[in-house]
């Protein structure tokens, strides 16, 4: 597959390239430089040509919800609401066929940490502006998936752990997230309630850490996703 | 300062004063003893009230413009643009609803087109169309930016004690025309005159009578289509539009 992933100077975004590697063509893009980052395109995601040719004969886009907190509060919320768009545009006139979204299990945060939560509860963001552009950009994504334009998987992800970092209760571990993205990129999810179809998927994806926030039932169902036992 | 509930006196802080819909909006309130702070991205109108350039997507200079308001009437919008239409329509939103945070102002009142909530997977399908169903925006550009600040909205009053009353609309006629007369009409229409009106009972109704700290309101007139319902701004609001631009859809 050939695979384009936005904000490649995240952590998260080299770990999932060199991941990745060995099975596909990655190519990594961001609106700044991002210094050693492997086959980069250098993307401001407007609406322009340039981004119509960055993913031009991709087959999955895996696009990064997360802010650059640097950036002004402006900044970032331009980010998460017109670059998503644009990017989603570009994907959809070049009719790539999926768009793997990565939001946080932060937009589901407001909810009582006893209940159940799973992706049939109304996110409930609140207004700190790294969540509110999680979900700014979900809410994006669902309305190209709505219209059946392109398939958007959202995987809400829990707080990465990196470097033997101390786990909460929603914690995920780097080697699942990259098995949360490597399933879906392959996975035939488009089958919806009672004989529907829906070009629109979320999946909240955590590790299997004692007393995990978030239950992963319905991607362990729908993706095959398998958190490793910890 | 007073407080933004009954018939009293406000400061009352538009956003995008100078556009097709404010100075319909001014004209209706300017009467009720409210004190109007235009601002627009535009060359100010000839207005007796106070009047500064802003831009709605400038968020430090709606805070500042905000300051000492009881509510904010945000009118902002752009629809063509790319850039500014997020600027404007979605950010703009934003930085109203951050502003009225900030100050601790109770009252905001956001305006759209129709598809801010009720965009073509209902329009294309449905009849009897209400204002509280779930958001489908759908992707055209001057919706989903719309929608977008209406959803900022709506975090903004789950998180904060704030209030959001949004009032949508789509065509606005002049009583007068009468260019399409007997050629049916958009049943989602409405006269400036009547459309202006919906603000005075937005600006003066108890904050503690509305169902929740978020509602929107369809506005437009009493038409026989069926397409949409208004009733839910008569009822809450008690806004009632006297012309039903009957001219426009029956036959001549």
């Amino acid at each position: 597959m050939n695979i384009l992933i936005t904000s490649a100077s995240k952590r998260l975004a080299r770990h999932l390239a060199a991941e990745l590697d060995a099975e596909h063509d990655v190519r990594l893009t961001d609106r700044e430089d991002a210094p050693g980052a492997q086959s980069f395109t250098l993307c401001d995601l407007n609406h322009d040509e340039a981004t119509n040719e960055l993913v031009r004969g991709i087959d999955v886009v895996v696009h990064f919800g997360e802010l650059d907190s640097s950036l002004s509060v402006s900044g970032q919320l331009d980010d998460a609401m017109r670059c998503t768009y644009n990017l989603l545009w570009a994907a959809s006139e070049e009719k790539i066929p999926r768009l793997i979204y990565l939001n946080s299990l932060s937009v589901m945060g407001r909810h009582d940490e006893s209940y159940a939560v799973t992706e049939r509860w109304k996110p409930a963001p609140t207004t700190e502006t790294s969540d509110l552009g999680y979900h700014l950009g979900e809410f994006v994504c669902r309305e190209f998936a709505r219209e059946n334009k392109i398939d958007v998987i959202s995987l809400r992800l829990g707080e990465l752990v990196w470097d033997h970092g101390e786990a909460s209760s929603s914690a995920l571990y780097p080697e699942d997230a990259v098995q949360a993205v490597q399933k879906a990129l392959i996975a035939e999810v488009s089958d919806g309630y009672a004989g529907s179809s829906s070009n629109w998927n979320v999946f909240h994806i955590q590790s299997a850490v004692p007393n995990a926030r978030f239950l992963t039932a319905a991607a362990e169902q729908g993706l095959g996703y398998q958190p490793s036992p910890r | 300062m007073s407080t933004p509930q009954g018939n009293k006196s406000m400061n009352v802080l538009i956003l995008g004063a100078n556009g097709q819909l404010g100075p319909h909006v001014i004209k209706a309130l300017e009467n009720d003893g409210h004190t109007l702070w235009l601002t627009d991205i535009n060359d100010p109108p000839d207005t007796p009230h106070e009047y500064f350039k802003l831009d709605a997507g400038d968020l430090d200079g709606v805070i500042a413009a905000a300051e000492g308001m009881d509510t904010i009437i945000n009118l902002s919008v752009l629809r063509p643009h790319r850039q500014i239409a997020f600027d404007v329509n979605a950010r703009g939103t934003y930085n109203a609803m951050a502003a009225a945070v900030h100050h601790g102002i109770k009252r905001v009142i956001n305006t759209g087109p129709h598809f801010t909530i009720a965009g073509p997977t209902y329009e294309n399908n449905d009849h009897l169309i209400g204002p509280d169903v779930p958001t489908q925006s759908g992707t055209l550009l001057y919706a989903i930016t719309k929608s977008l600040g209406q959803e900022v909205c709506r975090i903004f009053t789950e998180n904060h004690d704030i209030h959001v009353l949004t009032l949508l609309f789509y065509n606005f006629w002049f009583p007068d025309d009468h260019s399409a007369d007997g050629h049916d009409v958009t049943p989602f229409s409405v006269t400036w005159q009547d459309s202006a009106e919906a603000f005075r009972p937005a600006l003066s109704i108890d904050l503690e009578e509305l169902p929740s700290k978020c509602e929107t309101f369809f506005i437009f007139a009493d038409m026989p289509h069926q397409k949409f319902t208004n009733e839910k701004a008569k009822r809450i609001l008690g806004w009632q539009p006297t012309n039903t631009l009957a001219h426009r859809w029956t036959k001549m």
